[in-house]
């Protein structure tokens, strides 16, 4: 999925894989959609440490419904 | 361009890489997107709960970086968070190791997502570590719908690195499962 082609004047300090990104999002719609658009199953958040929990509460608080 | 992504899930990504081109300014390392976040990326689900779980080595840089880019800290009963907060993305962020996956992870397999808007780029860890990860915490036995996650990003990205994706999962649980376990 990682692009061969780098963009010389886009992060030149990379040395790693790189992909466009709104080439990978149309790579994906299109994955998704053959096969039947799947969806992950949300994690039921069973280990959620304390300070994860504190920041969802204030995500929350603060009107964000994600 | 059809997106699979959540408007708003577009916009904390834009925003990321904002940050990460700040710190790429200060002469740092990208912090690396990693957990829900990530899974949501490559997946196209509607799965991250609020918040962006980071990797970074230089976590007061970092900090710096986002009280510029007007991140808080949260108050009231988030006050015990470690986390930021984006009032008006209603965006959490959260440093939670210097590294992904306490250094498992091979670092030439972090891809770098280009021109997310505005030219700006961020750091996410490889689909194939993630994949791993989500089977780590299966054959934890404490995270059932993990086998699920790591079955569906598998089948969205046929083009992973095996062997990698083979040594990842059995590093991450203990040898018990390999590649052949993603497919149902």
């Amino acid at each position: 999925m990682a692009s061969k082609h780098s963009k010389t004047d886009i992060a030149p300090d990379w040395t790693g894989p790189r992909v466009d990104f709104a080439r990978f999002s149309a790579e994906l719609a299109a994955r998704r959609a053959a096969l039947g658009n799947p969806e992950l199953p949300r994690n039921a958040g069973q280990n959620r440490t304390a300070s994860k929990k504190a920041l969802l509460k204030a995500i929350t608080a603060a009107g964000g419904k994600w | 361009m059809t997106s699979p992504y959540r408007p708003e899930f577009e916009a904390a990504l834009r925003l990321f890489a904002r940050v990460s081109e700040a710190m790429v300014a200060r002469g740092l390392s990208r912090p690396v997107l990693v957990g829900g976040a990530a899974a949501e990326y490559y997946s196209g689900s509607a799965l991250m709960t609020g918040d962006f779980d980071i990797c970074t080595p230089w976590g007061r840089a970092l900090d710096e970086e986002l009280q510029r880019a007007d991140f808080v800290r949260p108050t009231g009963t988030g006050q015990l968070s470690r986390g930021w907060i984006h009032p008006d993305l209603r965006l959490g962020l959260e440093i939670v190791a210097s590294i992904p996956m306490d250094g498992n992870v091979d670092a030439d397999h972090v891809l770098l997502v280009e021109d997310v808007g505005d030219g700006a780029s961020f750091a996410i860890i490889a689909v194939e570590d993630l994949i791993a990860d989500r089977m780590g915490q299966y054959a934890s036995g404490t995270a059932s719908d993990r086998l699920d996650q790591a079955q569906i990003l598998f089948a969205l990205h046929p083009a992973v690195d095996r062997d990698y994706l083979d040594r990842r999962i059995r590093q991450e649980t203990a040898g018990e499962y390999g590649v052949e376990a993603l497919k149902d």
